[in-house]
C-alpha cells in the first residue's frame, strides 16, 4: 500500500476523525453523535434497523421500477409521437413539482393503510429524473444513423428500437443512478405520513424522542444504502456500456417559437392539467370532502365567506417560505459553482474531495433534514443551510462537468499564449460552464422547494410546508389543496423563469444546444 | 525576428508505454517553413505539441532561439493553429483575435485586425460569432488569430483540414507571404503532400509511430512561388519524392502499418 493508493481515503478519514472528536467535544449539546456511537447503536439495534430497512427498501424498489417504467414508456411515446412531447414534458414537470409534503397525506387518504403512498411517492420521485435524460439520449443520435434506417425503408419504430434505444442507454443509466437514492427518499417521505413501519417511521420517532444516536444512525444508514445503490447501478452499467454515463444537462424544453405560441402551449398545458385533475378525481369517484376539484378551490379562494382569510393565510405562508427559499437556493448555487472552480484550479484538492462529493451526491438529503435541524437549530440558519445543501451537490457536479467543456483545444490555445490558470478560468472555463450552471439552477428549483417545505413541516413550523401539514391534520382540505397548487406553481414558475434566463445564456454560450 | 529551433534527443513515450516519438535530432532553420509529413497517428502532432511547450518531452531538449519553449511561451513568441479551430463560441471573430492579443500583452490595433481578417477572406464577418460561420471560415479565423500576435514561431497543426479546395489554394497563395515578410519560422504538420510542397522550404517525412525522420527533402523552388506552381516539373518531382519516402517509411514498418 503506497501513499498514492491511500490518498483518496485521506479526505474521508480526516472527516471521520474530525467528526468523532467534535462529537466528544460537544457531547453535552446533544446534537452530534460520534461515528463510534452510531456504529454502536446500529449493532445494538440490528434487528429493528434491518426490519425497517427491509420495508423501506422494498417500497423504494417497487417505486423505482414503476416510476422508471413510466418514464421509459413516456419517453418512447414522446419520440414516436413528436407532437405529444411538449404536453408530456409539461405534465411531467407539474407532477414532479407537486409537494411531497402534501401528496403524502392525500395519498394516505386515497390508499388507506398499507404501502401505497410510499411506493407512489418513490415512483413520483424518480420518473422525472429518468424521463429528461432519456429524452435527451433518444435524440443524441446522429441524423445519418436515422437516415440509414430510412434508406432501408424502415420506419420510426425500427429506428427507435434499433438505433435510438441503444444510443440512449448511457443516458438511461445516468438517470437511473440519480433515481436510486431519489426512490429511497420518496419511500421515506411516504413513511413520514402514517405508515406502520420503515425507516421514515423510525426517523419521526427518533426526532420526537430527541434520540440523537438513533437519528444519526438512521441518516447514516439511509446514506450508505443510497450510495451503495448509486455505485451498484454504476458498476452494472460499466459492465454493459463502453463509456462512462454522461452528465445530463438537458436544454430547456421550449423550442424556437414565437412568444404567442409559447403562451398557447402554456394555456393548453394548463387546460390539460386541470382536465386531468378534475377527470381523475371524478373517474375515481372520490368524495369532494377531501378530493378537491378545481372548482372547489375557486370557490374556497374567491367566493366563500372566508375566502379573504384563506388567501391571507396562503400569502403569508408563501412569504415565509420565500424568505428562506431565496437565500438558500442562491447560497447553494454559488457555493457549488465556487467549489467547482476551486477544484479545477487545484486539481490535487479534487483527488481528495471528489470521491466524497460523488458519494454525497447520492445522499437522500431530506433524510438528513433532522440532523441539520439538530445541528443548526430550527431557525433561519438551519433551513437555509438545508436548502443550500440540497442545491449545492448537483450544482457542483454540473459545474465541474461544465468547466471541462472548453471548446476544442481552446485551453491549449490559451496556454500557447502563456495565459495563467486564472485567465483560462476567466476567459474559457467560466463562460463554458455557464450552460451547465443554469441547467443545474433550473433543475434545482423543484428540489429546493421540496427541501424548504420538508424543513418547514418537520422543524420550523411556518411557511407553506407547515401550512400543508397543519391543514392535512386539521382536515382543512380546501387549504391543503390550495397550498399544493400554490407550491406547485412556485416550482413551475421558478423553473420557467430560470429556463428563460438559461435560453438567453445558451443563445450566446452554447447555441448548438438550442438547435 | 527569426528564430532557430533545435531539438536534440527529443522523444515522447506516453504513460502506458506508447512510444510516440523516437529520440530524434532536428534543427529548424530560422525564417524557413518546415513541413512535417507522415501517416495518421505517427506522432507528428506530438512533436509539434512538444515544441509548442504543450507537452513535456520524455527525454531531450528543445531550444527556440536559444531559449526554452516555456520562455518563448512566456513572452508570447509563438502561436499555434490547430485542426480544430478552438475559437471561443461566445466571442466574435474580432473578439477572439483581441483576446489573443490581450493574452500576449500586445496592443489591439483595429486596422491591423481588419487587415488580417481581410487577408483570410473573412471581410464582413468580423463581428460574427463562430457558430454562424462554416467550418472553413472558422479555421481561417483561427489562422488570423495565430498570425495576429506576430509570433516568431508559428506552429500549424493541419490548419487547412476542413477548408475547401478553393480556399485552401487561396490561403496557400496568400499566407506564406505574411510569415515570410516577417521572417517567421513556421512548422506545418500535414498529411497532404501537395500542401507540404506548396507551402514549405523543407519537408521532413516521418515514419509510422513511433515517429522517426525517414527523409529530409529540400524544396528549392524560389519564393514567391508562381501561381502555376503545380504545373512546374520540379513541383511534381518533389511530390513524387515525398510520396516515395512516405511509402518507403510505411513499407519498412509494415507490421505496424496496418493501423
Amino acid at each position: 500500500m503506497t501513499a498514492t493508493a491511500l490518498r483518496p481515503w485521506l479526505g474521508p478519514i480526516l472527516i471521520l476523525l474530525a467528526w468523532e472528536s467534535l462529537a466528544h467535544l460537544f457531547a453535552s449539546a446533544f446534537v452530534l453523535a460520534a461515528p463510534s456511537a452510531i456504529i454502536n447503536y446500529l449493532f445494538d439495534n440490528t434487528a429493528l434497523m434491518t426490519r425497517a430497512l427491509g420495508v423501506t427498501l422494498t417500497n423504494a424498489a417497487a417505486g423505482f421500477v414503476i416510476g422508471n417504467a413510466a418514464a421509459i414508456l413516456l419517453a418512447g411515446l414522446a419520440i414516436t409521437l413528436p407532437r405529444s412531447e411538449n404536453m408530456i414534458r409539461a405534465l411531467a414537470l407539474v407532477i414532479f413539482c407537486l409537494p411531497l409534503v402534501a401528496t403524502g397525506p392525500i395519498l394516505r387518504i386515497l390508499f388507506g393503510p398499507g404501502t401505497g403512498p410510499q411506493i407512489t411517492l418513490a415512483a413520483l420521485a424518480v420518473y422525472y429524473t429518468t424521463l429528461i435524460p432519456l429524452l435527451v439520449g433518444l435524440r443524441a443520435v446522429p441524423s445519418d444513423w436515422l437516415d440509414l434506417v430510412r434508406s432501408y425503408g424502415r420506419g420510426r419504430m425500427t429506428a427507435l428500437i434499433r438505433v435510438r434505444a441503444m444510443a440512449a442507454l448511457p443516458y438511461l443509466v445516468a438517470g437511473l443512478q440519480i433515481a436510486a437514492p431519489a426512490a429511497f427518499l420518496g419511500a421515506m417521505v411516504g413513511e413520514f405520513t402514517g405508515a406502520e413501519r420503515g425507516m421514515g417511521v423510525l426517523t419521526i420517532r427518533a426526532m420526537r424522542d430527541m434520540n440523537i444516536e438513533m437519528t444519526w444512525a438512521l441518516a447514516t444508514l439511509a446514506t450508505v444504502v443510497a450510495v451503495l445503490a448509486y455505485l451498484a447501478i454504476g458498476l452494472a452499467a460499466r459492465a454493459v456500456l463502453t463509456e462512462e454515463p454522461p452528465v445530463i444537462l438537458a436544454a430547456p424544453a421550449t423550442g424556437k417559437r414565437a412568444p404567442h405560441k409559447n403562451l398557447a402551449m402554456v394555456a393548453l398545458s394548463t387546460a390539460a392539467i386541470l382536465a386531468l385533475w378534475w377527470g381523475g378525481l371524478e373517474a375515481l369517484n372520490l368524495s369532494s370532502f377531501f378530493a378537491k376539484r378545481p372548482g372547489d378551490l375557486i370557490d374556497a379562494l374567491f367566493l366563500a365567506p372566508d375566502a379573504a382569510d384563506t388567501r391571507a393565510a396562503l400569502s403569508s405562508a408563501l412569504r415565509e417560505t420565500l424568505v428562506f427559499l431565496f437565500p438558500g437556493y442562491l447560497a447553494g448555487l454559488l457555493t457549488g459553482a465556487s467549489l467547482a472552480m476551486a477544484l479545477v484550479m487545484a486539481p490535487s484538492l479534487a483527488n481528495t474531495t471528489m470521491p466524497l462529493a460523488i458519494a454525497l451526491r447520492s445522499v437522500p438529503i431530506i433524510t438528513t433534514a433532522p440532523l441539520v435541524v439538530l445541528l443548526l437549530g430550527r431557525g433561519a440558519t438551519g433551513t437555509i443551510a438545508l436548502i443550500a445543501i440540497m442545491v449545492f451537490f448537483p450544482t457542483l457536479i454540473a459545474c465541474l462537468h461544465g468547466l471541462r467543456q472548453a471548446p476544442g483545444r481552446a485551453t491549449e490555445v490559451m496556454r500557447s499564449y502563456a495565459a495563467s490558470p486564472a485567465a483560462v478560468l476567466r476567459y474559457v472555463r467560466i463562460p463554458a460552464m455557464l450552460p451547465a450552471f443554469f441547467a443545474a439552477a433550473r433543475i434545482n428549483v423543484p428540489a429546493s422547494v421540496l427541501a424548504v417545505t420538508v424543513v418547514e413541516w418537520l422543524a420550523t413550523g411556518n411557511g407553506l410546508g407547515s401550512l400543508m401539514a397543519l391543514s392535512a391534520s386539521l382536515s382543512d382540505y380546501d387549504m391543503l389543496w390550495s397550498a399544493v397548487v400554490l407550491t406547485t406553481l412556485l416550482s413551475v414558475i421558478g423553473y420557467g423563469l430560470v429556463g428563460l434566463i438559461e435560453r438567453r445564456v445558451l443563445s450566446t454560450y452554447a447555441p448548438e444546444q438550442l438547435a | 525576428m527569426s528564430v532557430e529551433i533545435i531539438c536534440s534527443g527529443l522523444s515522447k513515450t506516453f504513460p502506458g508505454g506508447v512510444e510516440a516519438v523516437r529520440p530524434l535530432d532536428l534543427t529548424l532553420t530560422a525564417g524557413q517553413t518546415t513541413a512535417l509529413v507522415g501517416p495518421s497517428g505517427c506522432g507528428k502532432s506530438t512533436l509539434l505539441r512538444m515544441i509548442a511547450g504543450l507537452e513535456d518531452a520524455s527525454s531531450g531538449t528543445i531550444t527556440i532561439g536559444g531559449a526554452a519553449p516555456s520562455e518563448t511561451l512566456a513572452r508570447a513568441g509563438l502561436a499555434v493553429a490547430f485542426q480544430d479551430p478552438s475559437l471561443l463560441p461566445w466571442r466574435t471573430v474580432r473578439q477572439n483575435i483581441e483576446l489573443a492579443l490581450d493574452l500576449a500583452r500586445k496592443p489591439r490595433k483595429p486596422a491591423e485586425i481588419d487587415q488580417l481578417i481581410h487577408l483570410v477572406g473573412l471581410d464582413g464577418f468580423a463581428d460574427t460569432r463562430p457558430g454562424a460561420l462554416s467550418g472553413g471560415m472558422r479555421q481561417r479565423a483561427a489562422i488570423a488569430r495565430a498570425l495576429s500576435t506576430q509570433p516568431d514561431l508559428l506552429l500549424l497543426d493541419e490548419p487547412f483540414g476542413a477548408v475547401d479546395e478553393l480556399t485552401r489554394a487561396q490561403l496557400a497563395a496568400d499566407l506564406p507571404g505574411i510569415w515570410e515578410a516577417r521572417g517567421t519560422t513556421t512548422l506545418l504538420v500535414t498529411h497532404s503532400v501537395t500542401e507540404a510542397v506548396t507551402l514549405s522550404d523543407r519537408i521532413l517525412v516521418l515514419s509510422p509511430r513511433p515517429a522517426a525522420i525517414v527523409a529530409d527533402i529540400t524544396v528549392d523552388i524560389p519564393r514567391p512561388r508562381p501561381s502555376n506552381l503545380k504545373a512546374l516539373p520540379e513541383f511534381q518531382t518533389h511530390v513524387d519524392a515525398t510520396f516515395a519516402a512516405l511509402s518507403q517509411g510505411v513499407a519498412d514498418t509494415l507490421p505496424n502499418a496496418a493501423q
